[in-house]
């Protein structure tokens, strides 16, 4: 039988549930045996499952917008790979810091881009989600377009005149506790996406439009943010927001009925 | 597209990289408690992580590698900071680490763990995890919160996985001291 010095090195990985069947069950046969042994192990596994119980509280901190944004920055001074052309499509914040005073009444003045053929639809939902998250925190960290407020009509007539497809939004987002601040066209993959920007209970929530693009129906966790992807007809809807999955659900469902 | 040749940084690895901000950052609350110098050791983490990307191998976790660089770069500014401080507090910790864990008085430790899972609230637990010195606090937080491995934390900490071992087994019996002080004694 084994003593209590043997069994040290072994009960860590025996709470984690790391060890081999045969260990497992020398440590069991010990414990069964030596009470004090048995007290130890139950006050570790208390503490290890205590923590397991809290993990979603103590993982609740998450860092600052605009940590994430300086990051994204980080990672757009590195050299830049041979297909440059998705990086151009995501301004650096250099250049949307300074053109932040102008991007909402920019937005409003849209070029026509003429027709173009959506490539960014290979990309993994992920992908996807990750970059349509970073570019909702770059606008609204960088426009400062949440003191404002914007009518359904005047965005969708704005946005129309840089779109070669009918941009829809929902006529009262109010239903749904939503408030329209602000829109802009995205340069993305080889087009433009349009941006719509909303506030919700205080905080920011984006709609992106993705035009000729079609992708099975995902709820994808980001950078902090849950992205909603579905489709109607070839158009891709996203919808990024740091708030709970069923607000998010909620919101998206909201958006999916009223353009119907 | 082409995503191979790591030289430079794919979007691919950039995106999968910065997934992991909110993490790296907590991680860089509990080593630094201060939230400026958490988001400085964040950003000079990827800085690193960038710059050497092509450093990393292919296949293997891109998470725990990026947590490997955010210790090192927290030892580093540590040591710069205060060397002898640093040596002396990592004799302490290996000499704590090696004495057996205290048993406790056998009736408490029997506490069903419902209970002290019902009377710790995350603010206690927190608040006691960043009291463990920083060794402990690392160990059991990269274990139990983050769910790494015990090879992947020997590596992140520079330490044998003997070593990863004793100080998560040390840190949770040093929690549970603390914590079932805290608890009502007639709970």
């Amino acid at each position: 039988m084994p003593n209590c010095h043997r069994i040290d090195p072994l009960v860590t990985p025996f709470i984690d549930g790391d060890l081999p069947e045969s260990e497992r069950r020398v440590v069991e046969e010990h414990l069964h045996r030596c009470p004090p042994c048995h007290s130890r192990v139950a006050a570790e596994r208390q503490v290890h499952e205590l923590i397991r119980t809290r993990v979603p509280a103590l993982n609740k901190a998450q860092a600052p917008d605009s940590l994430h944004a300086k990051c994204w920055d980080i990672a757009r001074l590195m050299p830049q790979p041979a297909d440059a052309a998705h990086r151009a499509a995501m301004p650096s914040a250099q250049a949307s810091r300074r053109l932040a005073p102008y991007a909402l009444a920019a937005s409003l003045v849209l070029v026509v881009g003429g027709a173009f053929v959506y490539q960014a639809t290979d990309k993994s939902a992920r992908v996807l989600a990750i970059e349509l998250t970073a570019d909702h925190m770059k606008c609204i960290a960088l426009n400062h377009a949440l003191g404002t407020h914007d009518a359904a009509a005047a965005v969708e007539s704005s946005m129309a005149s840089g779109f070669d497809w009918p941009v829809h939004l929902p006529d009262d987002p109010a239903k749904a506790g939503m408030e329209l601040v602000g829109s802009r066209p995205c340069l993305y993959g080889e087009g433009k996406i349009a941006h719509i920007m909303y506030r919700h209970e205080g905080q920011p929530v984006s709609l992106f439009m993705l035009p000729k693009s079609a992708r099975p129906a995902e709820l994808v966790e980001v950078l902090g943010h849950q992205a909603k992807i579905w489709c109607v007809g070839d158009r891709t809807f996203v919808l990024v927001a740091r708030e709970p999955r069923a607000n998010v659900e909620r919101m998206a469902s909201f958006v999916q009925a009223s353009l119907h | 597209m082409a995503r191979q040749g790591l030289t430079q940084v794919s979007p691919a690895f950039e995106a999968e990289a910065l997934a992991s901000l909110d993490s790296l950052y907590r991680a860089a609350l509990r080593l630094t408690r201060v939230p400026a110098d958490a988001e400085d050791l964040v950003q000079e983490t990827y800085l690193k992580a960038f710059r050497s990307a092509d450093r990393f191998q292919p296949g293997t976790n891109l998470r725990a590698w990026l947590f490997t660089i955010l210790h090192n770069t927290a030892l580093n500014r540590a040591r710069a900071r205060a060397r002898d401080t640093v040596a002396v507090d990592s004799e302490i910790v290996d000499r704590a680490a090696d004495a057996p864990p205290a048993g406790g008085p056998p009736g408490k430790a029997e506490t069903p763990e419902s209970l002290l899972i019902r009377d710790t609230l995350a603010p206690e637990l927190q608040a006691a995890i960043d009291a463990l010195p920083d060794a402990f606090r690392q160990a059991v937080w990269l274990r139990d919160v983050e769910e790494f491995s015990y090879a992947e934390i020997a590596e992140m900490l520079s330490i044998p996985i003997g070593t990863v071992m004793s100080r998560i087994s040390r840190g949770r019996h040093m929690l549970f001291e603390r914590l079932n002080h805290l608890r009502p004694v007639n709970a």
